[in-house]
């Protein structure tokens, strides 16, 4: 008897993102398989992007081997985001963590002049993340989105709190939306829904929070892998937006990553194929060796091909 | 479908006042607006009844007595209070509930024998929840049998298989569809036994103004399946109407979301369409979030 390798097709397909214009864009997204189930029927047209963190402050908690690939640009996030060009980042992803009002409360037109300033220095995409508080974001990213109209930057944390202020300007000023959730997938999909409801979901990218290997990592990649599954096999259309996974600050923050170097590039490496397989479509990392090691794992993009 | 009125619930702050203070007044008139709501039985959960056990129990049994002449659903888990209860009661009465674990069976099944009365048996066991179908069918076949040896016959078992709020993470509704499949298998597995659940814990955790459309559309489902009774608000008039034979476009269209027919959404009013929508989440067909209507 024949044996006939069954083989799934979805009605679901991920949407495809563009980030970015004219020469430095980057899609992410497209796909109508699950992650990495190239044996069914369907593609994944855009391989896993990676993006380098840059922070907007020296860092203040990295260890020496974190910092030691950006020593002589730490102090300035635009040589630093150029250093990570130079490292093969597809994309810079800038953490204005020194708007934080527990920082330095750095104001909404500073932040806004050093996004304008990259933006005009780099050839890569930028993703611009604010420092996660709801209200100063709420103040930060409208004017980051004002001040770059027309670039299409991805632009986030957008979360449940200040969803109409910063999804506002991102909808007027033609940029896309990092739709942010704590690890829950019914509330993801509520604020998508919302968010929805003036913003083209073309237009967003979901975040569902990325912990770290041992630190609730489980959370992420079940959550990640039923936003796929429920997008790609239901055609559930509020999950079927691309994921990022912005891993590296929560990597870097374990005591684990911290105490010896390959331990720290491992946790990160392996924190971020374990996402990558759950279904994240743009994973941001802090080490560019980690980066390295990533790509190594997954054997360039042959795969692709 | 037998409808077990939930008003009378110490969780509410009215009721667990009205307790203490032996005001009888505010008791009485909750069993009064149930009964001639439509309720078949009133549920008396009290909690656990720790202080003065005995005297509250009779108080409270006997002040509704006084009212109504409905049969009592003595709900504890306190087996000295579940037993000064029932033997206040002047008609038959409900004991809720027994469970598969190791002290229900050997505190609370006997109770159920020694009174003459129907029992509430849930799925829960010494493991607690059952994770799946299978596991909570064996856990019945077991309790039952343990039931009947006691002299327990499965015409006075009042099967419960644990209602699990919906909004929870994905696995709630998952767990709404298999207590489904639950109920419509259950003859078949133990045939003559009854069944109940709480229905209200289906809308557990979500907004409030939302909860009842989301307990009356799961209760016609439920009753599709073979629900026997179920302890529920009857002063939800929508939910009292939908399970007594009236609104019958609203029950039709969601049997046509059970069935998996095709809905024309357009010929549809508001109202209509939120029963389809909330029908397409209990059967776990579109992912839940609490903007269900919204979308």
């Amino acid at each position: 008897m024949e044996f006939k390798v069954p083989k799934e097709a979805y009605t679901g397909n991920v949407r495809e993102i563009v980030i970015g214009k004219g020469e430095k864009t980057l899609k992410i997204g497209g796909e109508n398989i699950l992650p990495l189930h190239f044996f069914d029927d369907g593609v994944q047209p855009n391989p896993p992007r990676f993006a380098l963190e840059v922070l907007d402050m020296v860092p203040q908690d990295w260890p020496d081997f974190l910092k030691e690939p950006y020593l002589d640009v730490i102090s300035d996030p635009i040589k630093w985001a150029k250093k990570c060009e130079e490292y093969g980042a597809d994309a810079i992803s800038l953490m204005l963590l020194s708007t934080d009002p527990a920082e330095k409360d750095t104001s909404p037109d500073e932040a806004a002049s050093l996004v304008k300033r990259m933006l005009s220095e780099v050839r890569k995409p930028l993703i611009v993340y604010g420092c996660g508080d709801e209200k100063k974001d709420s103040e930060v990213l409208p004017r980051v989105a004002e001040v770059c109209k027309g670039e299409n930057l991805l632009i986030g944390p957008v979360q449940k709190e200040n969803y109409e202020i910063v999804g506002k300007a991102i909808l007027e000023n033609g940029h896309v939306a990092i739709a942010q959730t704590p690890l829950d997938i019914n509330l993801l999909k509520e604020l998508n829904i919302k968010l929805c409801k003036f913003l083209p979901p073309e237009r967003v990218v979901i975040d569902p929070l990325s912990s770290a290997l041992g630190y609730g990592i489980e959370y992420s990649f079940s959550i990640m892998e039923r936003v796929k599954q429920i997008g790609i096999i239901t055609k559930d259309s509020m999950t079927m937006m691309p994921i990022i996974a912005n891993l590296g600050g929560e990597c870097w923050k374990t005591k684990q990553a911290k105490e010896e170097k390959n331990q720290g590039l491992l946790w990160e490496g392996i924190t971020a194929i374990a996402l990558l397989l759950a279904g994240a479509n743009l994973l941001v990392l802090r080490h560019p060796e980690t980066l390295k090691l990533v790509k190594e794992t997954l054997g360039g993009n042959k795969i692709w091909n | 479908m037998i409808i077990i009125g939930e008003n009378i619930h110490v969780i509410a702050k009215e009721v667990s006042q009205a307790i203490r203070e032996r005001n009888a007044k505010v008791i009485q008139d909750l069993a009064i607006q149930q009964k001639e709501a439509g309720a078949d039985y009133l549920d008396l959960n009290v909690g656990p009844v720790k202080r003065d056990t005995e005297e509250t129990m009779k108080w409270l049994v006997e002040c509704v007595q006084e009212v109504v002449d409905l049969p009592l659903s003595i709900d504890t888990m306190n087996p000295v209070a579940m037993e000064a209860g029932l033997k206040y009661c002047k008609r038959r009465p409900l004991l809720n509930s027994a469970s598969g674990k190791t002290d229900s069976k050997q505190n609370m099944l006997p109770l159920a024998k020694k009174y003459n009365c129907d029992v509430v048996v849930s799925v829960m066991t010494d493991k607690g929840m059952p994770p799946d179908l299978e596991t909570k069918v064996e856990s019945i076949l077991d309790t039952v049998t343990y039931a009947n040896e006691l002299g327990i016959p499965n015409e006075d078992i009042w099967i419960d298989p644990i209602i699990l709020p919906v909004s929870t993470a994905g696995e709630g509704q998952r767990i709404a569809v298999e207590n489904l499949e639950f109920i419509k298998i259950l003859q078949d597995v133990v045939p003559g036994v009854k069944s109940t659940v709480g229905l209200s814990n289906v809308s557990n955790g979500v907004p409030h103004h939302l909860r009842p459309i989301l307990n009356r559309t799961y209760l016609v489902m439920l009753e599709r399946s073979g629900l026997y009774s179920a302890i529920a608000d009857p002063l939800d008039e929508e939910l009292m109407a939908l399970i007594r034979g009236k609104m019958e476009n609203v029950r039709q269209l969601i049997y046509k979301v059970m069935d998996k027919e095709e809905i024309d959404m357009s010929s549809l009013t508001q109202k209509e369409i939120d029963y389809v929508k909330t029908a397409r989440i209990l059967m776990g067909e579109t992912l839940y979030s609490d903007a269900w209507l919204e979308i």
